[in-house]
């Protein structure tokens, strides 16, 4: 006889964290990082440390909103809804169309692209550059953490087992101005694990830089940003000198160390986030978009 | 116990909650229409529609269906559209050792019900999560362009 497993499903958000805060959960919102992880052979349920609990049909993390210029996504969003959503900024959605195909898309969410923290998850760097702010939830209340503070290291995050990612915030991203791209680079377009991401942002104010942020994917356990090499590039006339673009390229040179897998080399993988960040600072203008 | 409508009829099971969608429907429903090819959402070949949306059976505990609408490939077999497929598929020369077939036909039929009449991009993008070791896929586009025309007027039909 097969072992007993638990698993909680409930209509609300309220039931599911006062569960939550009575016994360690595994949680499962589209399942489908966390399906392939614990998969067993054919026939055999995938062997996911239990008891279980299902939080993708809560209304409660399905919410986009604006809230003055931050915007607000509920953390349980497939990435086909934030597809199809106004208030999705369109560089989140040409990153998401990068994502997997779209039977995946219908069931992956955005929340759970964070909590699996995956060194290739692919919207990571992009969070990332916006500053994304983590909203999370327990019995005792909420608070807000930043997206580079909650990821701690590969598959590891800063979620108490009490809580509940509800939001992601990206504050003052329906702001106009800024010119933001997202690049991914892998073995195909489709359902392809990434060898290399990057995101970079860039506001320009009357010839020059005025804010710039670039992150990095799959070239260490977590995104690599570097808020010190973007402050050296404020207030430089735009198109950037050869010499500052120089600068920055060397300087994420030194703190760059992807590792070789399966999927592409250090050397490889160096090269090309160094080639991507390169062509983004060597850009003769930026439209805002 | 969970519950759900499995091509309109609906069912329950006590299986666990954790065990795939992909397995139920095969092994309990015996519906081995659906295919499992790589197990990890990454060929197509377990695709069905939850609440009309396209999704890998392998990847979706049951526990998280209880109340959903789930259409497996024997669910859409008596319909117009199915037939428009079957014919297109056919005649295009798309079908060879036809272990994809079942999902590559549940994502065209799920793309034409969104896109009636989608450009040589859009029906790549649209199959890009089925893979297909024997046709090189030129020949499933032929068929699913061929569809579009077929079947005009009738992908967004109910």
């Amino acid at each position: 006889m097969a072992e007993k497993i638990t698993a909680y499903r409930f209509d609300r958000l309220d039931q599911t964290l006062s569960q939550l805060n009575k016994e360690n959960c595994s949680i499962i919102a589209g399942g489908t990082d966390v399906m392939v992880l614990h998969k067993s052979r054919r026939g055999v349920p995938p062997k996911i440390p239990n008891p279980v609990i299902f939080i993708d049909h809560l209304s409660e993390l399905k919410r986009v909103y604006q809230n003055q210029k931050d915007l607000h996504i509920g953390a349980c969003c497939t990435y086909s809804e934030l597809l199809e959503d106004p208030l999705i900024p369109l560089p989140l959605k040409n990153a998401i169309k990068t994502i997997a195909a779209p039977a995946i898309r219908n069931r992956g969410t955005l929340g759970g692209n964070i909590c699996n923290a995956s060194p290739a998850g692919d919207t990571l760097p992009l969070l990332y550059v916006y500053n994304a702010k983590l909203l999370l939830r327990s019995v005792n209340g909420d608070r807000v953490v930043a997206i580079s503070d909650f990821i701690q290291g590969v598959r590891r995050v800063g979620r108490q087992h009490n809580e509940i990612l509800v939001e992601i915030i990206l504050p003052s991203v329906l702001e106009e101005g800024s010119h933001v791209v997202f690049e991914k680079v892998g073995n195909r377009n489709a359902d392809a694990i990434a060898k290399v991401g990057f995101a970079g942002l860039i506001r320009v104010n009357d010839s020059r830089v005025e804010d710039v942020r670039f992150a990095f994917g799959a070239v260490g356990p977590t995104m690599v940003r570097s808020v010190d090499i973007e402050k050296k590039l404020l207030g430089k006339p735009i198109p950037l000198a050869d010499s500052d673009v120089a600068e920055v390229v060397a300087a994420f040179d030194k703190i760059i160390r992807p590792i070789d897998d399966q999927r592409s080399t250090a050397i490889y993988r160096k090269k090309v986030a160094l080639n991507l960040l390169r062509y983004f600072l060597s850009s003769k203008q930026y439209q805002p978009n | 116990m969970i519950k759900f409508t499995l091509n309109g009829r609906l069912v329950e099971t006590d299986a666990p909650p954790t065990a795939r969608l992909l397995d139920l429907i095969r092994d309990e429903f015996t519906l081995i229409g659906t295919k499992e090819g790589c197990g990890e959402g990454e060929c197509g070949a377990c695709s069905v529609f939850v609440n009309n949306h396209l999704q890998n059976s392998c990847l979706i505990p049951i526990g998280s269906i209880d109340g959903t609408d789930v259409i497996t490939i024997e669910g859409i077999m008596e319909s117009e559209q199915f037939k428009i497929l079957d014919e297109s598929y056919s005649s295009a020369g798309g079908v060879q050792c036809g272990y994809c077939i079942p999902g590559m036909v549940m994502a065209s039929a799920a793309l034409l019900s969104k896109n009636p009449h989608p450009s040589e991009a859009e029906i790549r993008e649209g199959i890009s999560g089925n893979l297909c070791r024997c046709t090189g896929y030129n020949m499933i586009v032929d068929a699913i362009n061929l569809a579009a025309k077929k079947g005009d007027g009738l992908w967004q039909k109910k």
